[in-house]
């Protein structure tokens, strides 16, 4: 399916962009980096690169060779900011505390996120990062990006920021490390007139939504995550830009249930594709996958010998709800029992795929420790449609937000609140029903109780009646 | 709209704090709006924002409202 914007699209051209020039960009050679010295002694970073992965020291240096060799004209912040970020990188391995100041007012009009404000709290020791700001830029969605959209922007930041930044950081977004106040609406103006794209979230504001590839790259997308994502970002511009919640609110969207974007674990909200049919079986496939003549997990792992594929050990044994056997040259599968946990699709995804009538698992509450742990987000509806203008989805979200709002402490999640209520008392309040796929085992989720209500007799009962037909 | 923002601004002033929670600001307008929906109460805050009234103060992981001339009014 060829890709159709939803909105007039302006092509990006790096050549009318572009603030440097080829010599510019190009401004030293091997021999001078490998010569390279920060302008302060950091014989701890030093020692990180001689590790067996790359080193972000390696590429700071990079930067700060680039930057001393550029005219001063050429630069809107201070040219040695990257050396003195090395610097108060290894004083705070010295003192074994962090020299940064976080927060402030400083931000773009209007907006109440995107901006960071960060300061450092020894600038006479290093004056480059007196005021080192992060912004966010909010992604694209399944961050698909050319080569003019990627070179303009690093082109911008260098020319208004340290050139420092982080693709991505942990919620998706562009993290443009180190400018000054000064610059921050020249560089917001450049962003959204220019480029094309927007602040992300931060601070109490929904976070910067995230997908993952989706149905434009991946064949196991159930759902249209990249739609479901833009759609949202769109619709709640708002709750993105101007803070109104308790803390912060995230929410990611896998297309299946191998949870590429580990929504379940990183996001108030998980929207997870999945589909309550069968899996589709191609049973001729199957029989290649054991005569050989297909590899299993599509040549992954293929590095080394691992023997003659064996569906029994390989597929069946592994089913965690023993919903699958191979019988009479016939892969049987009870759907009924499939917990989705994909193994048996991506091990053999030219014989089995994901059934036709998709849509998404919603589950909430994933968080980072800060208060009691980290936590897993927990199933609140097995299945949902997921089909534009998804009012189905908008309306539990706004649902989800009106009680967090009501009822969230400062600085509570959507987790921690659904905790201190206790899920029976979340579930009723979303007028959800409990249904056997929120148990996660038999008899460890003891959440879902009787009401008086439910039971016949409600909870006062004749003991002597009772007594009468049951000897103690 | 302009009740709501009277609202906000009485209990700032009024108040020995130069930072404000969201829900500090909503239970002021709510103390005397009890039916003030809290979206209205937010464009109510972002109004005031917009006009240089209010500000934003943000810690990056939440956010505040302050007054502006209060507390921290510049690049600490």
């Amino acid at each position: 399916m060829a890709f159709e914007p939803k909105n007039e699209q302006k092509e990006l051209k790096y050549e009318e962009l572009r603030i440097y020039t080829d010599e510019e960009l190009n401004n030293y050679t091997e021999e001078e980096l490998k010569n390279f010295k920060f302008k302060h002694d950091v014989p701890d970073l030093d020692d990180l690169e001689k590790g067996p992965w790359p080193s972000f020291v390696s590429d700071a240096k990079q930067e700060a060779l680039h930057r001393h060799k550029l005219a001063d004209d050429r630069l809107m912040t201070a040219k040695d900011s990257v050396d003195d970020l090395m610097g108060a990188l290894q004083l705070s391995f010295d003192d074994g505390e962090t020299h940064w100041k976080h927060g402030g007012i400083v931000g773009v009009f209007g907006y109440g996120g995107g901006v960071i404000g960060r300061y450092s709290d020894v600038p006479e020791k290093f004056p480059g990062v007196t005021h080192f700001h992060t912004m966010r830029v909010n992604q694209t969605s399944s961050k698909f990006y050319d080569t003019d959209f990627l070179r303009s922007l690093a082109d911008l930041w260098e020319y208004r920021g340290s050139g420092i930044l982080n693709m991505h950081g942990s919620t998706g977004d562009i993290v443009f490390l180190g400018t000054t106040t000064d610059q921050l609406e020249p560089i917001f103006y450049d962003l959204t007139h220019e480029l094309g794209v927007d602040l992300g979230g931060s601070g109490s504001n929904l976070r910067t939504p995230s997908c993952c590839v989706g149905k434009a790259r991946c064949e196991y997308a159930c759902i249209d995550t990249q739609d479901l994502c833009y759609e949202m970002t769109q619709f709640y511009q708002d709750e993105l830009h101007r803070p109104m919640f308790p803390y912060k609110f995230k929410f990611k969207f896998d297309g299946c249930p191998n949870g590429c974007v580990a929504s379940i674990a990183r996001s108030d909200m998980s929207f997870i594709g999945t589909w309550r049919d069968d899996i589709r079986i191609d049973q001729e496939a199957v029989k290649a996958y054991i005569a050989g003549e297909s590899a299993p997990n599509a040549g992954a792992h293929g590095g080394r010998d691992w023997g003659k594929f064996d569906i029994q050990k390989e597929v069946i044994d592994l089913c965690p709800t023993n919903c699958m056997c191979y019988e009479d040259g016939e892969l049987k599968i009870d759907n009924s029992e499939c917990t989705r946990c994909m193994h048996c699709i991506n091990v053999m995804p030219k014989a089995l795929r994901p059934g036709k009538d998709t849509g998404v698992t919603i589950l909430c509450g994933a968080k980072a420790p800060i208060l009691e742990g980290a936590q897993m987000a927990t199933m609140i509806v097995p299945f949902m449609k997921a089909e534009a203008p998804y009012d189905n989805i908008k309306e539990l979200i706004e649902k989800v937000w009106d009680w967090w709002m009501e009822e969230g402490k400062n600085r509570e999640r959507l987790g921690e609140l659904i905790q201190r209520f206790s899920l029976p008392r979340f579930l009723d309040i979303m007028e959800l029903p409990p249904a056997p796929q929120m148990v996660k085992e038999p008899r460890s989720n003891p959440y879902i109780f009787w009401k008086e209500e439910d039971v016949k007799g409600g909870w006062n009962r004749d003991i002597n009646d009772y007594r009468s037909r049951h000897k103690r | 709209m302009e009740d709501f923002k009277k609202a906000i601004l009485e209990h700032a002033e009024g108040s020995k704090k130069t930072k404000f929670y969201f829900k500090d600001l909503e239970k002021a307008v709510k103390k005397t709006y009890p039916d003030a929906k809290s979206r209205m109460i937010k464009k109510a805050a972002t109004e005031l924002v917009n006009e240089g009234t209010l500000i934003y103060y943000s810690t990056g992981s939440s956010t505040m409202y302050g007054l502006k001339g209060r507390g921290i009014t510049e690049d600490h």
